[in-house]
């Protein structure tokens, strides 16, 4: 491919989340978080997109390693006087251990990735329909257990207590991060392997292919994304496990398929697309002007209109709102 | 009258034109072939028929009413039954609950007892082996099974892809002779077949198909022909 | 013996199998769709939320028992095709994966209008729950329920054989299930087969609803998700290509979860969900088709 069209491939997605970070400097105090959270939500779909968009297998089990990364980066940043309020159960070595934010996150990518390899070890050999189940699973399990294992973390508390380093700086770095390990690896060898086994796996593997090992890879790259996003997810806002669990993942398989599930641009502009109505409804619920008159919608319409958007989709365009391409300039035909 | 009008036939899977401008026409009492190489576009045109083939431009008639745009279910309700490439059997039900699968498509459920007694006769064997699992059946067995399934909806054509395939010389012939014995009935029969020679010899006429044209007709007489057939197969 | 280990008493038993026979029904509706369809329908659980929203309703509005019953059968059927025409029919032909997803997309969005209409503290279903009180049977409390559940869910499957085995329309849904392109080149009529499907899957949801209502009145948005999920795993556990496996699948998650649910202490108890899909992974790794299956079919072509 000619360089100007690949740079533009990576660019354009980068492009986007400057101009929400820029954007958000522009608005109120109040308003702003509503940016941060669009840009780690980015992270965290760009992680989905690496293994699913790659791949072509589905799973519901990617919000596992973003809560993991999450309870790593909290555990390890609440200061250690005021752990024993919220977390009076926290095994010794965890309790008197703080690290600072930087490597709080690099630990939560570590977690997700090394959580990751364990669950897809095992879970790389399924495909279609018990994958999808199985990876349910690791959600199931990994929801249950932080909520009710009080040795690493605060179980059925809120994690309160995170230093809330995550701002505008964080959040779109941690995008961009997260956006640029995922062009070089579907740039590669690797990535360009697992693509060839997602159109056809049979053909794949004739060739050569290992499909396991090719997949194993991108769960674990993904893995590590996840929990990077986690990390900034946790130092962000005051969480707990329900906002770890089944709401994250149905509002984040949902931007990655609106977006358009086979491509980076889709994910990104999923992610981001998704984020913006959301956030306009959720300010809709407390009350919003718009066009003079006041909108105030009821409690829980950002659900119901994310789940119509998602249906309708995957019903009308089921290849997402990119069709699931790479960002192409537009072409000029010669004469 | 002619019932069954295929006309300027074009099938297309994406990019790929199975079937190109193919015109024919069967007549009641009348088996017309259509035999051609593997991939020559064949089982496409039946499925174009049946409606589970897209077809890209040309039509399809049955006794004058175009059939292009219909769903299977109501091709097949309209009188046109097809015993499918490979049989297509349900092994895991009987062979009774098979036969009576081919009851959906009949036009009116009344004489339905009658229809399955003359496929029967037709067929004995399946008659013998009804409370068996269709699956349990030889080849031969599954293939009769498949011609009794489609007549017992009393279609007015019957549509046939390669139903000797596989099958033992002493059974094609059983096979064959049911077909001579269909045509009888009045019936209007389209069989695609390979074995060309044995096809050109039962048929009233047959047209062989290569990469989805229509390359030649060929009559009764030129079964005998060997050199004619061969050039209709290499050319 | 076995029940002595661990330490489980009759009434634990008991209602252990008649959660595994609930979890049965909800099996064999999943499994009928996916049949036709191939197509999981991940918002079967939002089926059985509204016909417990109607039975809850119902005893608001102190609509005698029979009436909520029938409110409760017509909700849950006209959102069976409801959802049938505007999702199922247009995603008849994309990918497993695609339905899947969409699936949980409708899941969610039934579950968010719930959430809207009726909101987030529940109501309650209270007509039946004359059901719960115990029965003495020689010497041992067994809840109504448990006794009601296991017939209804006997009686339910009972007749879903029937249909299968011996109506016309039973026996072209089972070959549609195998083979769906050629039974309509025979002029089995899809729409027929599929609406047939859905309906007689939304008839068990409806069955359903009315039984979890009587062991848990409280109707919230989230309703039977919970139930769903695990059932899932229980179906593809059993193997969802076929009815008899998904149902056994069904019923083994049940009657698991139950078991364990009764039988372990608290402070285990709360890692149950845990203990049954680290099960479910370890099955599925072993027999990825299914544990009530043949070795060679494979699930699906994703
Ligand atoms: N569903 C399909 N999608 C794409 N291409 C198809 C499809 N079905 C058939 N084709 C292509 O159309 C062409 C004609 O196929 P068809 O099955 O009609 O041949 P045929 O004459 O019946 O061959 P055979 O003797 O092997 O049965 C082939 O090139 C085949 O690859
Ligand atoms: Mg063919």
């Amino acid at each position: 491919m000619r360089r100007p069209a690949l740079l533009a491939q990576l660019a354009a997605p980068c492009a986007l989340v400057v101009a929400v970070a820029l954007l958000g400097t522009l608005v109120s105090r109040s308003s702003e978080g509503y940016f941060v959270d669009s840009l780690v939500k980015v992270a965290i779909v760009v992680a989905l997109y690496v293994f699913i968009g790659n791949s072509g297998v589905l799973s519901f089990g990617h919000v596992s390693f973003v809560a993991l990364g999450a309870w790593t980066a909290g555990v390890l940043s609440v200061p250690t006087a005021e752990k024993p309020a919220i977390m009076p159960n926290l095994a010794h070595f965890l309790r008197g251990t703080t690290v600072g934010n930087v490597p709080s996150l690099l630990l939560a990518a570590l977690a997700g990735g090394v959580f990751a390899l364990v669950v897809g070890l095992a879970l790389m050999r399924l495909s279609g329909l018990a994958a999808g189940i199985a990876t349910f699973g690791v959600l199931e399990i990994t929801h249950n257990v932080l909520r009710y294992y009080e040795k690493i973390g605060p179980g059925l508390n809120t994690f309160s207590s995170v230093p809330e380093t995550t701002g505008l700086w964080q959040a779109s770095i941690g995008a961009l991060i997260a956006i640029g390990v995922a062009f070089a690896y579907q740039r590669s060898r690797f990535g360009r392997m697992l693509r060839a086994t997602r159109e056809d796996a049979p053909a794949a593997s004739a060739v050569g292919i290992s499909v396991y090992r090719q997949r194993l890879g991108a769960f674990v790259l993904s893995g590590v994304l996840a929990g990077l996003a986690g990390g900034l997810y946790v130092h962000l806002l005051p969480m707990n496990t329900e906002s770890l669990y089944l709401d994250l993942t149905f509002v984040t398989l949902a931007m990655l398929v609106v977006g358009g599930a086979t491509s980076l641009w889709g994910a990104v502009v999923g992610a981001l697309a998704v984020s913006a109505l959301d956030s306009f409804l959720a300010q809709a619920e407390n009350g919003v002007k718009v066009f003079g008159g006041t909108l105030d919608l009821p409690a829980g319409t950002r659900l119901v209109v994310v789940g119509v958007l998602m249906a309708l989709v995957l019903i009308l365009r089921p290849a997402g709102l990119t069709g699931g391409r790479e960002f192409s300039l537009p072409r000029w035909r010669r004469p | 009258m002619t019932v069954l009008v295929v006309e300027n036939l074009e099938v297309r899977y994406g990019a790929v034109r199975a079937v190109r401008g193919l015109s024919l026409t069967v007549e009641p009492g009348e088996i017309v072939g259509l035999i051609g190489p593997n991939g020559a576009g064949k089982s496409s045109t039946l499925h174009a028929i049946m409606g589970a083939a897209p077809v890209a431009a040309g039509d399809v008639r049955l006794a004058g009413a175009s059939l292009v745009g219909r769903k299977p279910e109501d091709v097949a309700r309209s009188g046109i039954a097809l015993v499918p490439e490979g049989r297509r059997i349900f092994g895991e039900l009987s062979v009774e609950e098979n036969l009576r699968l081919g009851l959906a498509g009949r036009r009116s459920q009344a004489g339905a007892d009658d229809a399955v007694e003359r496929a029967y006769e037709l067929f004995p064997i399946v008659r013998d082996f009804r409370r068996r699992t269709a699956g349990a059946l030889s080849g031969g067995q599954q293939q009769q099974l498949a011609i009794a399934r489609a007549l017992v909806a009393e279609p007015d054509v019957l549509l046939l892809d390669e139903p000797s395939l596989g099958l033992a010389p002493r059974i094609v012939d059983v096979v064959f002779d049911a077909l001579a014995a269909i045509r009888e009935s009045g019936l209007a029969v389209l069989l695609v077949e390979q074995r060309a020679q044995r096809t050109v010899a039962l048929a009233d006429r047959c047209h062989v198909l290569s990469n989805g044209e229509l390359r030649l007709t060929l009559d009764r007489d030129d079964a005998a022909d060997t050199e004619k057939l061969v050039a209709a197969y290499f050319s | 013996m076995i029940l002595g280990i661990l330490n489980v008493d009759w009434q634990t038993l008991a209602d252990a199998l008649a959660l595994g026979a609930v979890y049965a029904l909800m099996a064999v509706g999943i499994g009928l769709v996916f049949g036709v369809l191939r197509l999981v329908n991940f918002a079967y659980g939002q089926l059985v939320m509204a016909g417990a929203y109607a039975l809850a309703f119902a005893s608001q509005w102190n609509w005698p028992r029979w009436a909520g019953i029938l409110l409760c059968f017509a909700i849950v059927l006209a959102l069976s095709l409801v959802m049938d025409r505007l999702v199922f029919r247009p995603l008849r032909t994309q990918s497993p994966a695609v339905m899947l997803v969409a699936t949980f997309a409708v899941a969610f969005l039934l579950q968010s209008v719930a959430l809207l209409w009726f909101g987030p503290l529940g109501k309650i279903a209270s007509s039946l729950a004359p059901l719960n009180r115990p029965v003495v049977i020689s010497g041992v409390d067994i809840r109504k329920i448990a006794i009601v559940a296991v017939v209804v869910a006997v009686l339910c499957l009972v007749a879903v054989q029937l249909l299968l085995a011996r109506t016309t329309v039973g026996l072209q849904m089972r070959a549609a299930a195998m083979d769906f392109r050629t039974a309509r080149m025979l002029g089995v009529r899809a729409n027929r087969v599929i609406g047939g499907a859905v309906l007689i899957s939304g008839a068990l949801a409806a069955v359903v609803a009315i039984m979890l209502t009587v062991q848990t009145p409280l109707v919230t948005p989230d309703f039977a998700l919970r139930d769903t999920i695990v059932v899932l795993a229980g179906v593809v556990l059993g193997g969802l290509n076929r009815l008899v496996p998904a149902t056994l699948g069904g019923f083994a998650i049940g009657f698991a979860s139950g078991l364990l649910g009764g039988a372990l202490p608290t402070t285990q108890s709360q890692y149950l969900p845990s203990i049954l899909f680290a099960a479910v992974i370890l099955v599925l790794l072993i027999r990825p088709n299914g544990l009530f299956t043949r070795g060679r079919e494979s699930l699906e072509r994703v």
